[in-house]
C-alpha cells in the first residue's frame, strides 16, 4: 500500500485537501488547530492501493503542542510519500517547515494552494522560479480530483531528489563538532527537535545555536524568494478592513449576543419548529400510520403492539423531530468557523477568559461544545498549557450540546410555552456561566494556569462558502439520522423492554411494578429533595447518562406517544406516567444541563485527562447540578427566603471546600487542624 | 521599548527578543519574529493585555507577557 502524508502549517487547506481526495467529510475550518488527530482513508485508484493521510498542521519539526508532536511522529516515517501543503499568501513561512524537511533529506512535493487570493491582492508568484528549488506545483485545495493529484505526484517524484543546499548549516555543525565528537546527521537532527541519543549536556549545547539557525534559515528562505515571491506592500494575509471595526471589544461582544439571541431564535422558535412539525406529519403519515394500520390488520397481539407504538416509534418519533433543529445549529457554527470571525473573537475574550484561566482558543473549543461535547474535548488538547487543557476539557461539558437541545425544548415549551425563548436561552447561559465560575475556581485552587500566552494567527475573513455549509448541514444530518436509528433506538426498545417486564419476567401494563421502575424507585430519596422522586424521571436520568437524547426518547416511551406536541401536552398532565409541576420542571430543565457528562465525553475526559479527572467531572457536575436545582426546587415551593438562606449555607461550605482544597494543594492541610504557625 | 509600549499603527524594528521560556522564544523565532524584522503593532484589547502585530504579512496576537519581553525601535 503506498502512503501519502499530507502535511503543512495550520490552517492551509490539508483537510479541504483530503476531503477533496478521499470523498470524506472531515471537520474543516477556517482556524488554527482544527484537526488535532492524525486521519486515514484507504483508496484504490488503478489497481493500487492508496492510505493518504491528514495531518494536524505543524509550524516546525520543534514541536511546540500535542497535535505538532502527532504530525511529526507521522511524517518521520519512511515509507511515505508527503505532500507539503503551503498558502501561497504566507509562502516564506511555509517554507521554513520545507527547509527543515531538506535538512533532514526527506522528499516531499510542495502544493501551493489559496493562489487566487493571492492574485487577487496584487501579488506575483514565480513558480518557474521557485521550481528550480523545489518540485512544486499550484493547486486548488477544493476542487483537485484523485486522478490529477496522482499524476502530480508522478511527474514530481523522479525530480523529488534534487540536491538539497544545507551550506547555511556548516558554520554551526563545524562549532558544535569542535567540541562535541557528533555525526552531522546527529547534529542536523537535534537541531530539528529530534534527540538521537544525545546526552542533555549535548542537547542544550547544540539547542543554543538555535536562535542562529532560525536566522540562517529565514535569510535562505529570503534569498530563494527573491526572484520568485513579489508581495504587495500593503499585502498583510489575514488583516481585513473589517478588523478596524470587528476587533473593537464593545462591538464585538455585543455583536456576538446579538448573533447567539438571534440565532437561538430561528433555530428553535421561527425556522426550526416549522421544519420540525413538517418532518414529524411526514413521519406519522408516510412510516407511523400504514405501519400500525397494518400491525392491527394482522395481529391483536397487545404486547407486539405495544413494543412497536411505544417503544419502537415513541424513542424514535420524538427525537427525529428535532433533526432540522440540530442541523440549523451546525450550520449556524459552520457559518462562524468558516468567516474567519473565530480567531478575531479568541482576540476579543482574551483578557476576560484570562480571568479564569484561559486563554481566547477556549472560545472555539466552547462553540464547538454547542454541537458536541465529546468532539470539543477532543480539541482541548491544542492548548498550550497543561492544566488549561485539562480545565478546558473539564469545563466543556458544562456547555448545552445539541443532545441536550430535545430536553431543553420540551420541557420549556411543556411550561413556558411562549416564553420558553428566554427560558432556553437562559439556560445556556446559565450553563456558560457555570463554567467560568468553575474555571476560576480551578484557576485558584488545583489547576493553577501557568502560561496563558495566546500566539495565534489570524485566520482571513473569508465570503461562505455556501456549498460547504450544506455539506455540513448533510453530513451532521446523516450523523444524527444514525445515532437515532443505532443509539435511540437499541436503548429506547431496551428501556421499553425494561419498563414493561416484571422481575418474574412477565409482561406488565402498569410500569410501577417494572425491573427498571423498581430499581430507579431505590433512588426516590435522593432525588426528591429536588422535586424529581418520580421513577419514571430518574430512569430517563439514568438513561440519559448514555447520551442525552435518551432522556426524551424515555418520556415519549413511557408515557406513550410518538410525536413532540403529544409529548409536551403528556408532561403536564397529573395522569401521565412522568409529569412535572413547574418547580420540579424548572428543578428538572437545571439538572439534566448540568448533571454528568455522557458516556463518550468521559470516555475522551479519560484518555486526554486521567481517571482522577474523570471522576472529579462526574462527583464536581452532579454535585453543582444537584445544589442549584435544590436551591431552585426549594425556593419555588418554600419560599425565596428559604431559598437565600441554603444558599448562603451551601456557599459557606463551598468557600470552606475550595479552602481546604488550596491548602491540599500547597500541602499544607495538617495546619489547618493544628494551631501552631507551622510554615 | 519594550513592544507592549510601542504606539499604534508605529514601524517598529525588533531590537532583541527575550522571553523567558526557551520553546516560546523559539517558536517566535520560527514564524519569523527575528531581531531584526519590521512589525507593525495595530491594536490593543479592551484590558490592554493582548496585542495584534504584523509582519512578514502576517498578523498574530501576542500577550502583553510575551511582549513586554520584546525590545523595538521605530523604524
Amino acid at each position: 500500500m503506498h502512503k501519502v502524508l499530507i502535511l503543512g502549517n495550520p490552517n492551509v487547506g490539508k483537510s479541504t485537501l483530503f476531503n477533496s481526495l478521499t470523498k470524506s467529510n472531515e471537520h474543516t475550518g477556517n482556524f488554527h488547530g482544527v484537526t488535532v488527530e492524525e486521519k486515514h482513508k484507504i483508496l484504490k485508484y488503478n489497481n493500487q492501493e492508496f492510505d493518504i493521510v491528514d495531518l494536524p498542521g505543524m509550524y516546525s519539526l520543534n514541536s511546540f503542542s500535542y497535535e505538532e508532536e502527532v504530525a511529526k511522529n507521522e511524517l518521520l516515517s519512511l515509507n511515505a510519500t508527503r505532500v507539503m501543503l503551503a498558502d501561497a499568501n504566507s509562502l516564506r513561512k511555509n517554507l521554513y517547515l520545507c527547509l527543515q524537511l531538506d535538512e533532514l533529506n526527506l522528499d516531499y512535493i510542495l502544493l501551493i494552494n489559496n493562489h487566487d487570493y493571492f492574485l487577487k491582492h496584487k501579488n506575483k508568484l514565480n513558480i518557474n522560479k521557485l521550481k528550480e528549488f523545489n518540485c512544486c506545483e499550484i493547486i486548488n485545495a477544493k476542487k483537485i480530483k484523485l486522478e490529477n493529484f496522482l499524476k502530480i505526484l508522478k511527474n514530481n517524484k523522479k525530480t523529488s531528489k534534487k540536491s538539497k543546499n544545507n551550506n547555511y548549516l556548516l558554520q554551526f555543525i563545524k562549532k558544535i563538532k569542535d567540541k562535541y565528537n557528533l555525526s552531522e546527521e546527529k547534529i542536523i537532527k537535534a537541531l530539528n527537535g529530534i534527540n538521537d541519543n544525545l546526552t542533555d549536556e549535548q542537547h542544550s549545547f547544540i539547542k543554543s545555536f538555535l536562535p542562529e539557525v532560525i536566522k540562517a534559515r529565514y535569510d535562505y528562505i529570503d534569498c530563494i524568494l527573491q526572484d520568485v515571491l513579489f508581495i504587495n506592500n500593503d499585502f498583510v494575509y489575514g488583516a481585513s478592513k473589517a478588523d478596524k471595526f470587528l476587533l473593537k471589544p464593545t462591538v464585538m461582544t455585543i455583536g456576538f449576543l446579538i448573533t447567539f439571541l438571534l440565532s437561538i431564535y430561528l433555530i428553535f422558535f421561527l425556522i426550526g419548529p416549522w421544519l420540525s412539525d413538517a418532518l414529524n406529519v411526514i413521519f406519522q403519515f408516510v412510516i407511523v400510520n400504514p405501519f400500525m394500520n397494518f400491525l392491527y390488520l394482522i395481529t391483536d397481539n397487545v404486547w407486539l403492539i405495544q413494543f412497536f407504538s411505544s417503544g419502537v416509534f415513541s424513542s424514535v418519533g420524538t427525537i427525529l423531530s428535532f433533526l432540522p433543529q440540530v442541523c440549523l445549529l451546525f450550520i449556524f457554527l459552520t457559518m462562524l468557523e468558516d468567516s474567519g470571525i473565530i480567531s478575531r473573537m479568541s482576540y476579543v475574550f482574551d483578557d476576560f477568559l484570562s480571568i479564569f484561566g484561559l486563554n481566547g482558543k477556549a472560545i472555539y473549543i466552547m462553540l464547538l461544545g454547542f454541537g458536541c461535547n465529546t468532539m470539543s474535548t477532543m480539541v482541548a488538547r491544542n492548548m498550550s498549557d497543561k492544566n488549561m487543557k485539562i480545565k478546558t476539557a473539564l469545563l466543556n461539558p458544562y456547555i448545552s450540546c445539541m443532545a441536550r437541545l430535545p430536553v431543553l425544548v420540551i420541557i420549556a415549551s411543556a411550561f413556558f410555552g411562549a416564553k420558553s425563548y428566554f427560558v432556553i436561552t437562559g439556560l445556556y447561559l446559565l450553563g456558560i456561566t457555570v463554567a467560568l465560575i468553575l474555571g476560576g475556581i480551578l484557576n485558584k485552587t488545583i489547576l493553577k494556569t501557568k502560561s496563558n500566552e495566546l500566539l495565534l494567527e489570524f485566520a482571513p475573513i473569508r465570503p461562505l462558502d455556501f456549498k460547504h455549509i450544506w455539506q455540513v448541514g448533510k453530513v451532521n444530518a446523516f450523523d444524527m439520522l444514525k445515532r437515532i436509528f443505532v443509539i435511540v433506538l437499541s436503548v429506547g426498545v431496551i428501556v421499553w423492554c425494561l419498563t414493561h417486564t416484571m422481575f418474574n419476567l412477565s409482561y406488565t401494563e402498569n410500569m410501577s411494578e417494572s425491573i427498571l421502575f423498581v430499581l430507579a424507585d431505590k433512588f426516590s430519596f435522593i432525588f426528591a429533595p429536588i422535586g424529581l422522586g418520580s421513577a419514571g424521571i430518574i430512569c430517563a436520568l439514568i438513561v440519559g447518562v448514555m447520551a442525552k437524547e435518551l432522556i426524551v426518547s424515555t418520556f415519549s416511551i413511557t408515557n406513550n406517544v410518538t410525536s413532540n406536541t403529544a409529548l409536551i401536552a403528556s408532561l403536564t398532565s397529573a395522569t401521565s406516567v412522568i409529569s412535572f409541576t413547574l418547580p420540579s420542571a424548572v428543578s428538572f430543565l437545571i439538572f439534566s444541563l448540568l448533571y454528568c457528562p455522557c458516556a463518550s465525553n468521559l470516555a475522551v475526559l479519560k484518555k486526554e485527562t486521567t481517571k482522577f479527572y474523570m471522576w472529579f467531572a462526574v462527583i464536581s457536575q452532579f454535585t453543582i447540578a444537584y445544589l442549584l436545582s435544590f436551591v431552585v426546587y426549594q425556593s419555588m415551593t418554600r419560599g425565596l427566603s428559604i431559598g437565600i438562606l441554603i444558599s448562603i449555607v451551601i456557599f459557606m461550605i463551598m468557600f470552606s471546600l475550595i479552602l481546604i482544597a488550596k491548602k491540599i494543594k500547597s500541602k499544607k492541610i495538617s495546619c489547618l487542624f493544628c494551631k501552631k504557625n507551622c510554615k | 521599548m519594550n513592544l507592549f509600549e510601542a504606539k499604534l499603527n508605529a514601524n517598529c524594528i525588533i531590537k532583541a527578543v527575550e522571553v523567558e521560556d526557551e520553546k516560546t522564544k523559539i517558536r517566535l523565532m520560527e514564524l519569523g519574529l527575528i531581531v531584526g524584522t519590521r512589525l507593525v503593532v495595530k491594536y490593543k484589547s479592551i484590558m490592554k493585555k493582548t496585542l495584534i502585530i504584523f509582519f512578514n504579512s502576517s498578523c498574530f496576537t501576542l500577550k502583553d507577557n510575551l511582549a513586554k519581553k520584546i525590545v523595538v525601535n521605530y523604524a
